[in-house]
């Protein structure tokens, strides 16, 4: 009884209390469906995000208010009501637990278990107290309920099976009926005892066993079976036109063939047989390849690419070998020569139009020719190539004879012609022409120097013939110097041999492997008496005896001969009778060696320029004579100027060259036309060596300026210029170059027969020499006119030159073919200026250029995620992912706890508010009680009232 | 009697934040005008600060190189782009600014119209701003744009767009999700989100001119310039969207600068051109 008073009391208080909470209440789920208006609000999203899914976003604030004031009633109001209690009442009820029973629900559930309770319990316990032990045995009853219940189910499972499964395993089916049986000995339906359990696992196995062994049985068998079957097919002729299909196929054809001859029968008979027979008539591709391949030779390697150190050892045993027939010749010639001469008489005839035919330059005695054609013949005998050889061959003597090419020499004189005979022609050729050629020799022998003079003026008549035709100015001699070194290059290795070969014929005293010879002297000998072509052999042959990879002094010797040769041929080149043709081919040498000794060959030039400076200094303090260089610092200069690179900005030889040039072109006095001249040609040169480099070489631009000055007539001029023309007064006081009468041709000028030519030749002062010196200057202007046009100061430069083309140009006598030569460079001189005028800016203020505004990049993320740390440092990301989590957590705690204080002070108030009411109603009641006293006391009917009640 | 559970604690300190950036530019403001007031009085001082630390610098360096310009007439203009299509929405998984060309499908699934999103055209303007000289000459003050949706975010004049349509989305969708895009390497706020309505953010000695093909007033925009008074911020309101019109009430009116509809960036440049005419920026 008093419990259920107390929980009417708890029921009552909740509902006053709820009343006062508000609507939002646990009242409101008991009482049902009074809806709180706040509660149906949904949060809004502030941002409708396509594409995003509402799922997590929903929420209704004041349903998770209420739901969490409701919370906080069953939790936390319970624990502060019982705050001041020190024991609990527990509410073990049936049903009370449970919410989703209403009152009548409960009651079935009670009045059931006092039935179950009744039924349960004996007689004898009937008036046993509980022992308060009613869960357990309300468990027990649901235990039993349930039991019961599964009774039944058990009592339908056999037949239940036997039904579902009729169509089941076999072995299965035996199982059960095992079971069945054993079940049937034992007690039915009823839990199986471990025996029987036992029986029924090992009927099990056993049954398996069998099971396995039947397989077993059964692979055997179809093994055996398989065997058998196989053995039958090896026997057949199946299995091999699988295995090779291919030879099966080769033979179908042939079978096919055979078919038409053969009746089938057979063919199947002999199956086998023609397999072998079509195997061996017919070897597969393959194996074909197989033995190819088997047969194959081995790749070898090709012999290594030699080091030049190998190549000088090859040349110097070359020319050991050949030195050594050489000598046995000597000795054992002598005696066969003559036989040889005497059998071959009338083929001699018949041959020696070979090298006459070609050989011009070199004195032939017959006796030599005789002795050369014996050589001649053992050498075409080593010859590889005959063709090579015989084209260089032609060569060679081209080159002996002069300096131009085979092909234009054949055009340009009938004599020519028939010295250019090539091999064919020779070969082919008849009586006549090699009387012609015999005769020539005899000519030729008279006299070295005689030859060579006279070879000197063919030489020169053919260039003069080409200047013409081509107007190449004098610097042209210098190209042809450079296109003869390139040929000689061109056809170096040929040459070297067939030179050799021709000319040790020719000159059976000239060894094979010659000493490098120690002083100028020994090899002045050495070369004496020698024809251009065998002074280049016998320098290539000292250069081959000696190369300086085959041994380590050879070093030293090459230098001394270096120095001597440049002696040479500084020495050739001041002789008189100019040979250049020779100077012509010791370049190449020369060049060459000077690859080989580069330091010692830098040192020589050095030297030599130094000496060739002093030498000017000296000579300029002597005003009668000409200071200009020779001939021979002239070719010496042309020849560095081949040696080395003209371009370097820098270089040890090449820039005193140049210096030396310049100061030559600046410091001396123009006395002579010849002076001219040569100023002229170092001007040329200079052009030449600058071409490429473009360096800015005021001297020789003065130098052509005063050349034109000189031009000019003798004229009182005033102004800017007169400073420049007083100068080239006090330079050259006569007027050189201006033409007292009209030339009608201008010839170019030859500068090796203008070197040749005395001083004081009237040439000098002829006004051909004069028109033609002038055209070279002229010539020279444009060129330097051309590389200069990418200066800044090319108007400031040339400006000058032109009023004094334009002075030039004005002169009367000039003739019409340079005028109008003059016209050009001045017209091209004024177009250039015009075009760099155009291009120059007026001078300007330096301007600032406008400072643009800083940009900044943004920083972004690709694919970003909002809410990740993009922080690359890792730690410190899940640090501050940590922080935030604590964060979080703690802020949660906070607000959660700052609602429970909340709560719980508006449960005390609550509580507060109704002990005051109570107390107001107590005070209320005691209040109107003593109302009632006093007032009934003061109507006075205190005593009577009581008086009438008692 | 109980407590309100939101405390808004939070809520009031970004508010006074954000109150902060806004008193700042206010002040700026104040201190514009007030310097605008004594340009009449004293000539040589500068309308703003950076005017004059400009000044300072070109003085530190010592030799003057060029005859330094005496127009101190060192007004700026700005710009603001009206309905720009920038949409963030999330496909499959990911988010993403919708464009026409890889979210037809979707947008149609969205009942949307795929022609409406044209992120290019703000993509293409910004860069027509500030990428021209007139930017570079320092002379753009700010670029305001509003999204279709009605977000309003600053550009600042100093930020280098980037070129590739696909990295302006990448950066348009940052903005759009965390608010503030800042500079790499630096703190300094590019880009930012802003509170609406743009005209809170505008100076008030301002000139609002709105562009629109439909306006009746066709004039030519060299001449058009020379006409805005120079103590006057010019304030151009262009559009970046793909149809319709802009309808702004702040404007004080609309122009037409050619017979012609023009695209946002062809619009943008003439007007940017014009300016620099008139300004002498080369």
């Amino acid at each position: 009884m008093g419990k259920s008073s107390n929980r009417e009391l708890g029921t009552q208080k909740k509902s006053k209390k709820k009343s006062k909470v508000g609507p939002d209440a646990l009242a409101m789920k008991v009482k049902a469906p009074k809806e709180n208006p706040f509660e149906t609000i949904w949060s809004r999203r502030k941002f409708d995000i396509l594409g995003k899914k509402r799922k997590g976003e929903e929420r209704r604030v004041g349903m998770a208010r209420s739901r969490g004031i409701e919370k906080r009633n069953k939790t936390l109001l319970k624990e502060f009501e019982q705050r001041g209690k020190s024991s609990v009442f527990v509410d073990k009820r049936i049903g009370e637990k449970n919410e989703d029973l209403d009152e009548f629900g409960k009651a079935v559930l009670r009045s059931q278990r006092e039935l179950q309770l009744r039924s349960k319990l004996n007689k004898k316990s009937k008036y046993n107290l509980s022992d308060g032990e009613e869960e357990e045995d309300y468990e027990d009853l649901e235990i039993q309920e349930r039991d019961d219940f599964e009774d039944e189910m058990i009592s339908d499972d056999d037949d239940a099976v036997e039904t579902r499964d009729p169509q089941n395993n076999s072995s299965i089916i035996d199982i059960n009926n095992n079971t069945r049986i054993s079940g049937e000995e034992g007690e039915p339906n009823k839990h199986k005892s471990k025996k029987e359990i036992m029986g029924e696992i090992i009927s099990k196995s056993k049954y398996f066993k069998a099971q396995k062994a039947k397989e077993k049985e059964e692979n055997e068998q179809l093994l055996e079976d398989l065997d058998e079957k196989f053995t039958a097919l090896i026997q057949s002729k199946a299995l091999l036109s699988l295995t090779e299909p291919r030879k099966i196929n080769s033979l179908e054809a042939l079978v096919n063939k055979s078919i038409k001859i053969e009746p089938s029968k057979k063919d199947s008979l002999s199956h086998t047989q023609k397999i072998d027979t079509s195997t061996e008539d017919k070897p597969d591709a393959y194996d074909k390849l197989v033995k190819e391949l088997a047969l194959d030779m081995r790749a070898r390697p090709s012999d290594r690419t030699k080091t030049p150190e190998e190549i000088a050892q090859e040349e110097r045993e070359r020319l050991e070998r050949l030195e050594e027939d050489r000598q046995k010749r000597m000795t054992a010639a002598e005696d066969s020569s003559d036989e040889d001469n005497e059998n071959s008489e009338n083929p001699l005839e018949d041959r020696p139009k070979f090298p006459s035919g070609d050989d011009l330059g070199d004195s032939f005695s017959v006796s030599e020719e005789t002795v050369r054609k014996k050589g001649w013949i053992d050498e075409i005998l080593e010859r590889e190539n005959e063709e090579d050889s015989a084209s260089g061959d032609g060569d060679a003597s081209d080159d002996s004879e002069n300096s131009e090419d085979v092909d234009e020499g054949s055009d340009e004189d009938p004599d020519e012609d028939e010295n250019n005979l090539s091999l064919k022609d020779w070969e082919q050729s008849d009586d006549e022409n090699i009387k012609l050629n015999l005769e020539d020799e005899e000519e030729e022998d008279s006299d070295d120097e005689e030859e060579s003079k006279k070879e000197a003026e063919q030489h020169e008549r053919i260039n003069d013939k080409k200047k013409l035709d081509t107007a190449v100015p004098i610097n042209a001699k210098a190209k042809d110097n450079v296109e003869n070194v390139k040929k000689d290059r061109d056809y170096s290795d040929t040459k070297k041999m067939d030179l050799g070969a021709n000319k040790s014929s020719a000159k059976p005293d000239i060894p094979y492997i010659i000493e490098a010879p120690k002083t100028f002297e020994e090899l002045c000998s050495l070369l004496d008496n020698c024809s251009n072509s065998d002074i280049i052999m016998v320098i290539n042959r000292i250069r081959a005896s000696n190369a300086i990879k085959l041994a380590a002094d050879n070093r030293k010797k090459m230098q001394v001969f270096y120095g001597n040769l440049l002696q040479y041929f500084a020495v050739m080149a001041n002789k008189k009778p100019l040979n250049f043709e020779l100077l012509n081919m010791m370049g190449k040498p020369l060049i060459e060696m000077s690859m080989e000794i580069p330091f010692f060959a830098t040192i020589c030039a050095r030297q030599r320029i130094e000496r060739a400076r002093k030498q000017l200094v000296e000579s300029l303090k002597n005003p009668e004579s000409s200071c200009w260089p020779s001939s021979k610092m002239l070719f010496l200069l042309r020849l560095w100027s081949l040696i080395y690179p003209c371009t370097d900005f820098r270089h040890p030889v090449m820039t005193l060259a140049l210096l030396l040039m310049c100061e030559y072109l600046m410091r001396c006095p123009i006395l002579s036309g010849r002076d001219a001249a040569i100023g002229a040609f170092l001007c040329s040169m200079l052009l030449s060596m600058l071409r490429q480099s473009r360096k800015f070489c005021p001297e020789a631009i003065i130098f052509l300026r005063s050349m034109l000055v000189i031009a000019t007539e003798k004229k009182s001029i005033s102004g800017e210029d007169s400073a420049f023309y007083q100068l080239v007064e006090l330079r050259s006081p006569k007027h050189l170059l201006c033409m007292q009468e009209t030339v009608n041709e201008i010839r170019p000028l030859n500068f090796i027969k203008m070197v040749d030519t005395p001083e004081d030749s009237p040439f000098f002062s002829s006004n051909d020499f004069r028109a033609s010196a002038l055209a070279a200057v002229i010539e020279t202007l444009q060129g330097f006119v051309n590389i200069y046009d990418g200066l800044s100061s090319f108007p400031e430069t040339f400006l000058p030159v032109l009023t004094s083309l334009c002075r030039v140009e004005k002169e009367k006598n000039i003739p019409n073919a340079l005028r109008d030569k003059i016209k050009d460079v001045a017209q091209l001189i004024k177009s250039k200026v015009d075009e760099h005028h155009a291009t120059r800016r007026p001078l300007q203020m330096r301007k600032q250029k406008p400072e643009p505004i800083k940009l900044l990049n943004p920083k972004f993320e690709e694919n970003y995620v909002k809410g990740r740390d993009y922080d690359p440092d890792r730690e410190r990301a899940e640090r501050r992912k940590l922080y935030k989590q604590w964060k979080r957590e703690s802020k949660r705690a906070a607000s959660e706890l700052r609602k429970d204080s909340a709560y719980l002070y508006e449960a005390k108030n609550k509580e507060k508010a109704l002990l005051e009411q109570e107390k107001a109603e107590k005070y209320g009641r005691a209040r109107a009680f003593l109302q009632e006293q006093e007032h009934a006391f003061k109507s006075g009917q205190l005593g009577k009232g009581r008086k009438r009640r008692r | 009697m109980t407590r309100p559970y939101g405390v808004k604690d939070r809520k009031r300190k970004k508010k006074e934040k954000y109150d902060a950036v806004e008193d700042e530019e206010a002040e700026q403001i104040e201190v514009k005008r007030a310097m605008i007031e004594n340009i009449n009085s004293f000539e040589e001082e500068k309308p703003a600060e950076e005017a004059q630390d400009a000044d300072v610098a070109d003085e530190l360096e010592g030799i003057p190189l060029a005859p330094s310009d005496h127009n101190t007439d060192k007004s700026k203009v700005i710009f603001v782009l009206e309905r720009a299509s920038l949409e963030v929405a999330k496909v499959g998984k990911s988010y993403q600014i919708l464009n026409s060309d890889d979210h037809a499908n979707f947008l149609r699934k969205h009942n949307r119209n795929p022609a409406d999103y044209r992120p290019d055209i703000i993509h293409q303007a910004l860069l027509m701003i500030l990428d021209s000289p007139l930017n570079k000459a320092g002379r753009v003050q700010a670029v305001y744009v509003r999204t279709e949706k009605g977000v309003l975010f600053e550009v600042k004049p100093h930020v280098r767009v980037p070129r590739t349509f696909k990295r302006f989305a990448g950066v348009m969708l940052q903005l759009l999700q965390k608010l503030s895009i800042t500079a790499v390497g630096k703190r300094d706020k590019l880009l930012r989100v802003i509170k609406n309505p743009v005209t809170q953010h505008l100076p008030l000695d301002s000139q609002k001119i709105g562009l629109s093909y439909s306006s009746q007033k066709l004039v030519d925009m060299n001449d058009y310039v020379t006409t805005i008074p120079t103590n006057m911020t010019p304030i151009f309101v262009v559009g970046a969207m793909a149809h319709g019109k802009v309808e702004t009430d702040y404007t004080d009116e609309f122009i037409a600068i050619s017979g012609y509809p023009l695209s946002a960036a062809y619009c943008l440049t003439r007007i940017c051109a014009a300016l620099e005419g008139k300004w002498k920026i080369l």
